[in-house]
């Protein structure tokens, strides 16, 4: 080996390059991997462990205490023939049509409005903001007094002459499920209306000029083009509300504490009561497991169409 | 040397017998829910005896029955139990003994005859093994009708003996404008109520068999449909604004005299007491009407973790002695609204409604189980609540309907 070929020398000089380069990249991604590992143990152990945990403790017999003596599928056979959590189950789909449906449309409506140019913006932002500094439970207990017909609104009304006047949606089992829908909206629309905003403040200005020169009427302008520009606003706000109301527990618990009867139940309220205070672990964990894979079922289509669209959107 | 001074001190105890347990320093830490005013006076009457018997009491309050329990348990199988902790007595506790996690505190129960002294059915729920796992110390009663004297007075009204008496009764109060029952529409509140009537139309026998035997036939029989129906009749005589409502508005509705009646238990008494009213006298006290006379009793109990083995520690033994004595028994349940557990502790101390319990307790027919914290498997109880509650609520489901949920229920928890 006297000289060589310049080719092998250009591929060594190569080699020793992406070596180094390889070392120099390695070292970033070795301390961000440590960083991530925590993060990463934490997600892997108390999210996908105690999933795992809770579906092998549903097909147990626990009731206070985790045991270990499997009995198959029973605790879904007692949780499919229970009453009381279909009535949940349909409650969980009514509340989150109404909630999801009713804070994206007086959200964008609201947030159609102050981008209209309103006089004092500013406090009208923050008035509609404003019920999202309160918790749940606040917001429960507000409500349950406004709506309790012994000393809320109906008998406000009804003091200043309108005796017929009925509002007592709070006592009817047929209705109670609606007041948490009306609760939920008040106080999450604000912050609906705030990413509204923000996605409307990005519309190109010149989207408006050329509509002007072309003499669209404004409603049209809204409903035909910047809607659909708004994509992915009304993704982030679905999937945003779509998880409050899958944990939605507090509200429910303030505001009617489930009833009258269990006619305003919801899923996560059936689990935890059924765990914590009716030492029902393998019950409540049986309802858990059911209501992950509801939920899977439902959000993961939709995401993944999204996802797919936007994908193939910026291949264009 | 923590390890050695505590076998040191159980050596010396177990020798000397138990008054010497008090020449100790005994710690222990008490994890309870009893949060409210008279609550914690009550509590404090037992801390005051402990602590003049040498004992350094360690309070951990936690509000909320539900959330007590939940932490004890959880600081049991961590490995830091609390020493002392309230609890329900039956089923859960048992399935706590079947671990291991539990004391026995039968050296006292023996040396003071807690088996001749409690009712038999609190003897059976606080035994596990044949030995106490709990010292029971008080019975709450929840078959009591409270009444406003004045709007009885005023409208013209006996106090009723059996249910078709109170329908008329309650009839009579509608018309004249009162509201006959102030409930809390909430399902333990309904279940009570329910509880009462089923005492009231079936009869004490048949409502100790149902809740022992959790039998088909008996859930499906004319008897209970007699129930259904009585207990159906009651619906329009509650207000609108009901569900949801707490325990004590509704105590304070018949104080004031919007309400008529309420069904409750005896802790109610606290709330009229509140209200500046001796229970007796303008809010009387009586058994929900019924066809023989009985006590649907409920108790409050604590327990003790097992600390080093399953032999109670002489903080534990000494803490199980003084709840149980009589002096601490008639203080503290003076105070809580309930009457003693030792049924032989002098009554004429107490309220009318407290001493009229006691003397209708000396006779063991009388006594009956709670569906609420003991009397049944936790998940039955549950059971019960929610298909009571559901029934009540429920404008359109006729009483046979009620009564084939709730046997269906049943049979699926029990």
């Amino acid at each position: 080996m006297a000289e060589p070929a310049p080719d092998v020398l250009q591929h060594s000089e190569d080699r020793k390059f992406t070596l180094k380069s390889g070392k120099k990249r390695w070292r970033p991604q070795w301390s961000a991997g440590m960083a991530l590992i925590p993060a990463m143990t934490i997600t892997i152990v108390c999210f996908y462990g105690f999933i795992i945990w809770t579906f092998v403790i549903s097909l147990t017999r626990s009731r206070l205490l985790p045991v270990y003596k499997f009995t198959g599928f029973e605790q879904y056979i007692r949780l499919f023939a229970n009453e009381r959590w279909w009535t949940a189950m349909q409650n969980l789909a009514i509340h989150g049509f109404l909630f999801i449906g009713g804070c994206v449309v007086f959200g964008y409506f609201l947030a159609i409005l102050i981008d209209r140019g309103v006089k004092a913006e500013g406090m009208f932002r923050t008035l509609f903001m404003l019920p999202l500094s309160m918790s749940f439970i606040v917001t429960g207990v507000i409500w349950q007094w406004v709506m309790n017909p012994g000393l809320g609104l109906q008998e406000a009304v009804r003091a200043l002459g309108w005796t017929g006047f009925e509002f007592n949606w709070i006592v009817r089992p047929d209705r109670s499920i609606y007041t948490l829908a009306i609760a939920g909206i008040w106080q999450q629309v604000g912050l609906c209306m705030a990413l509204f905003l923000a996605g409307l403040r990005n519309i190109d200005p010149n989207i408006w000029k050329a509509s002007r020169v072309d003499g669209i009427p404004v409603w049209r302008v809204y409903l035909h083009i910047i809607t659909p520009m708004m994509r992915t606003v009304f993704f982030t706000v679905f999937i945003l509300m779509s998880a409050i109301v899958m944990k939605a527990f507090d509200l429910v618990v303030a505001l009617t504490g489930g009833g009258p009867g269990f006619s305003s139940d919801l899923p996560a309220r059936f689990v935890v009561d059924h765990i914590l205070n009716r030492q029902e672990l393998g019950l409540g964990a049986a309802g858990a497991f059911v209501l992950l894979c509801t939920v899977i079922a439902v959000i993961s289509p939709y995401i993944y169409f999204e996802l797919k669209k936007e994908r193939g959107g910026r291949g264009h | 040397m923590m390890k050695f001074s505590k076998i040191a001190a159980s050596v010396a105890f177990l020798s000397v017998g138990v008054s010497a347990g008090a020449l100790h320093a005994q710690t222990a830490e008490v994890l309870h829910w009893w949060t409210s005013g008279s609550e914690q006076a009550a509590l404090g009457e037992i801390r005051k005896a402990f602590e003049a018997k040498g004992g350094t009491w360690v309070d951990t309050p936690i509000a909320g029955g539900g959330n007590a329990r939940a932490a004890a348990v959880n600081r049991m199988l961590g490995g830091d139990p609390a020493a002392v902790f309230q609890f329900s007595i039956g089923q859960q506790l048992r399935e706590l003994a079947d671990q291991g996690l539990l004391a026995n505190v039968g050296d006292v129960a023996t040396a003071e005859n807690w088996d001749e002294k409690l009712p038999p059915l609190i003897v059976k729920a606080a035994k596990y093994d044949g030995n106490y796992i709990a010292a029971p110390i008080n019975i709450h009663g929840e078959n009591w009708m409270f009444y406003n004297t004045a709007v009885l007075e005023e409208a013209g009204i006996e106090v009723p003996k059996t249910w078709d008496d109170f329908i008329a009764a309650a009839e009579k109060l509608k018309a004249a404008g009162v509201i006959p029952i102030g409930l809390g529409g909430q399902p333990w509140q309904e279940r009570i109520m329910f509880n009462s009537v089923l005492l009231g139309v079936a009869g004490r026998e048949f409502y100790a068999e149902l809740y022992s035997t959790l039998d088909d036939d008996l859930l499906k029989s004319e008897t209970m449909r007699k129930v259904f129906e009585t207990f159906a009749a009651l619906k329009p005589f509650v207000d609108e604004a009901s569900p949801g409502r707490n325990w004590n508005e509704a105590t304070n509705m018949v104080a004031k005299g919007e309400a008529a009646f309420q069904f409750m238990g005896d802790w109610a008494k606290g709330e009229i007491i509140a209200a500046g009213i001796e229970p007796g006298t303008t809010v009387g006290c009586a058994f929900a009407p019924a066809i023989d006379t009985a006590y649907i009793m409920t108790v409050d109990a604590f327990a003790f973790s097992a600390m080093d083995g399953e032999e109670a520690t002489p903080a534990q033994t000494l803490m199980a002695q003084v709840m149980l004595e009589p002096d601490v028994q008639i203080a503290f349940n003076k105070k809580k609204g309930s009457i003693p557990a030792r049924l032989d502790v002098p009554a004429d101390s107490f309220d009318v409604c407290a001493q009229t319990a006691i003397k209708t307790l000396q006779d063991k027919k009388t006594h009956l189980v709670s569906t609420g914290l003991f009397g049944v498997p936790s998940a039955v109880s549950g059971a019960i609540d929610d298909t009571i509650s559901n029934f009540w609520n429920s404008a359109d489901m006729s009483p046979e309907e009620g009564q084939a949920q709730f046997q269906q229920a049943i049979s699926y928890a029990k």
